[in-house]
């Protein structure tokens, strides 16, 4: 089985924190491409999903698919993908549902196989949920 | 910055259908493939068990281990009577002997279950339902848990640290008669509980 890339991300902000509306900068470098890997496509997008007890959601804020061979790497190095995020949802700690926000890559390769990397960041400053007070 | 706790390793996202590996009763891995080889075309075969026991997760891997096998598949999950419809439609349009699954086939109404029995006649389907009791129908498995079975989950589960020990598996197991769904979200609850403990008793050392 062949290895799976590894990608290593950089954030226009170190710490990962935006505000809502705030402009988002994703550049990374991909590492462990086999010399016979065949790139086809290459997406990224920016999305919320939740996490936690019973059903799921998500919601996608920003999509490329990439095709163009000369957009591809090993022909391009410097990959990266920008946008403005959302007014909401803001990320969120709760006990029974959170709120994540992440950038996601997404390689194909000739022969169907595919790798998923996701990098999580957070909007806004919501607090984590605190625990009920409980007793009288 | 807004602190982000660890992942809780009984989220959804970690324990729904399709995501972990099918175990029997005892925690060893169920052989799929064997199952799907099992099947005969234009027949409906039934998951049997309560809530909870590991029929919509079996279910899942089994029309995954179908589709490597080269099968079409479809799956249906049937929340309400009316989506009985849609599992007739799949099998209307389903290629001919694909595998079509349909998760919940006590909420199909009795015509729409002939109709389905009789189109898988016809088109040469194999067809996978989930139960909750005796149908009348083959049974391909019958669905059971056991403590050692939750025990073998959470250890494929993404780590929980040291939050979570022997004693709450069997305790939510016991609590929840069986039903590993809730036994799961009921160890979710005591993750959420004690890493926020655990954060708070931090703050205060650090503060």
């Amino acid at each position: 089985m062949a290895d799976a890339p590894r990608f290593v991300v950089h954030f226009d902000r170190p710490d990962r924190t935006y505000d809502p509306l705030a402009p988002i900068v994703v550049r990374y470098e991909v590492h462990g491409l086999a010399a016979h890997d065949t790139i086809r496509a290459v997406e990224h997008s920016i999305l919320w999903y939740t996490e936690g007890k019973g059903e799921e959601d998500l919601g996608v804020h920003f999509f490329e698919r990439i095709i163009e061979q000369e957009r591809l790497p090993p022909r391009t190095t410097g990959l990266g993908f920008e946008s403005v995020l959302p007014a909401s949802p803001l990320s969120y700690e709760g006990m029974i549902v959170k709120i994540r926000w992440c950038a996601r890559v997404r390689y194909f390769f000739a022969g169907g196989r595919d790798f998923v990397s996701e990098h999580e960041f957070l909007m806004g400053g919501i607090p984590p949920a605190r625990m009920p007070e409980t007793g009288a | 910055m807004t602190p982000r706790l660890p992942t809780n390793p009984f989220a959804t996202r970690f324990t729904r259908p399709g995501v972990l590996p099918p175990l029997d009763r005892h925690g060893n891995p169920i052989d799929t493939a064997r199952l799907v080889r099992s099947l005969q075309t234009g027949a409906v075969v039934v998951l049997e068990g309560p809530h909870g026991h590991g029929k919509s997760n079996l279910l899942a891997a089994l029309l995954a281990a179908a589709q490597a096998g080269g099968r079409e598949t479809l799956l249906v999950r049937m929340r309400t009577g009316l989506d009985a419809w849609k599992a007739v439609a799949a099998a209307l349009t389903a290629p001919r002997r694909a595998c079509l699954g349909c998760d919940g086939w006590e909420r199909c109404p009795p015509g729409t279950t002939a109709i389905i029995r009789g189109i898988a006649a016809v088109r040469r389907l194999s067809v996978i339902v989930t139960a909750h009791g005796p149908l009348g129908l083959p049974v391909l498995a019958r669905c059971g848990t056991s403590a050692r079975l939750l025990a073998a989950l959470v250890a494929r589960l993404p780590g929980h640290g040291d939050l979570i020990d022997g004693h709450d598996i069997d305790d939510a197991f016991t609590k929840h008669a069986g039903n590993l769904r809730e036994a799961l979200y009921d160890l979710y609850d005591r993750f959420e509980r004690r890493i926020r403990e655990r954060c708070l008793a931090a703050q205060t050392t650090a503060g």
